[in-house]
């Protein structure tokens, strides 16, 4: 599997614009900055790597999985954006984060101009979820926060169910 | 449009708001923070925590909320053909919101009353001709307060019934 990085290289970008990977979680479009993706997994790959989390209290996490020699929490995309369960095929797992994101699918590379802020209004959760929105061929599509999948909170929740490593945890704070 | 009063001293301030339907009930906005009438745009969604919120659409270049004001009456979205886009707030350079209509909109003259027990985006009643009450279904034209709408995040439970 190449890693995100790769496949938008292989796309001329244009001076000012930012390279995102739309993806799909219950029939919604985001876009993610194509920077932020350290690499994309089928889910079949990664199945006998990934550990339980057993009473965990952040229940769109219930599983790790291991690479590089580091530890990365697997976030089920449609749980932590509140849509309706869906069976997901990819691993988005992130750059510089120990997070992975459960998707359903992956649209395709494309360059947006320019990431407008989010409107005032949307005012709740999803200001922490979205970096602002992307216009892209007449469709307005959020750009996720990779900062937004997991909170410090949460993250010291999972670092305490799944029994961390001190170190992985230390070096974890300092990226997030 | 202008919302600036046009009484002389002495008179209760009287000024101009557009009227729109939402099924059964009518609304007012203050006729200064009116920007267009759009037409049925595409409706853009995604996930959000806001339960007035229906989207957003692109008009002109920006990006404008779209609010529900059928929630704030305890009613269901109705099927509407344009978009009422106001400015979110005194000033030029403040947010804009739409909120879709069916298209009856009225300029109308009229007083701003103060309204006791209404919620905090409501920032009176409509005095048409002295009368407050709106003669079509007998219940007040509350006038909105857009800027204090994206203020506040009632819970649907929150939502009037």
């Amino acid at each position: 599997m190449k890693s995100a990085e790769s496949v938008a290289g292989r796309e001329r970008k244009a001076p000012g614009t930012e390279s995102v990977i739309l993806f799909v979680v219950a029939k919604q479009m985001f876009a993610i900055a194509a920077d932020d993706v350290q690499e994309i997994r089928s889910t079949d790959s990664l199945a006998g790597g990934a550990n339980e989390i057993g009473g965990a209290q952040v229940a769109k996490v219930r599983h790790t999985i291991l690479r590089n020699r580091r530890t990365y929490y697997v976030v089920n995309g449609a749980v932590h954006f509140g849509l309706l369960a869906t069976r997901p095929s990819l691993v988005l797992i992130l750059r510089q984060r120990r997070v992975a994101v459960l998707v359903d699918r992956i649209e395709r590379m494309a360059e947006i101009p320019a990431v407008h802020d989010l409107p005032l209004a949307f005012a709740g959760t999803e200001r922490h979820w979205y970096r602002g929105l992307a216009y892209i061929d007449d469709r307005v599509i959020p750009v996720v926060d990779p900062a937004g999948f997991l909170t410090g909170e949460e993250l010291r929740h999972l670092d305490r169910a799944s029994a961390l490593p001190a170190v992985e945890q230390a070096e974890s704070a300092v990226h997030q | 449009m202008n919302g600036a009063p046009m009484n002389s001293p002495g008179q209760p301030a009287e000024r101009s708001f557009v009227v729109f339907q939402m099924e059964s009930r009518r609304f007012a906005l203050l006729a200064g923070d009116i920007v267009e009438l759009a037409p049925p745009v595409r409706l853009h969604t995604f996930p959000h925590t806001n339960p007035l919120l229906k989207g957003v659409i692109v008009r002109r270049g920006h990006i404008v909320p779209v609010y529900d004001a059928a929630v704030l009456g305890g009613r269901h979205a109705a099927a509407h053909r344009f978009f009422l886009i106001a400015r979110s707030g005194g000033s030029k350079d403040a947010e804009l919101a739409a909120i879709p209509v069916a298209g009856e909109c009225e300029l109308v003259s009229g007083e701003l009353q103060p309204a006791a027990s209404r919620p905090a985006y409501v920032s009176g009643t409509l005095a048409i001709d002295g009368q407050s009450i709106d003669v079509q279904d007998g219940e007040a034209i509350e006038v909105l307060d857009l800027g204090k709408l994206v203020a506040s995040i009632p819970s649907p439970s929150e939502a009037r019934s």
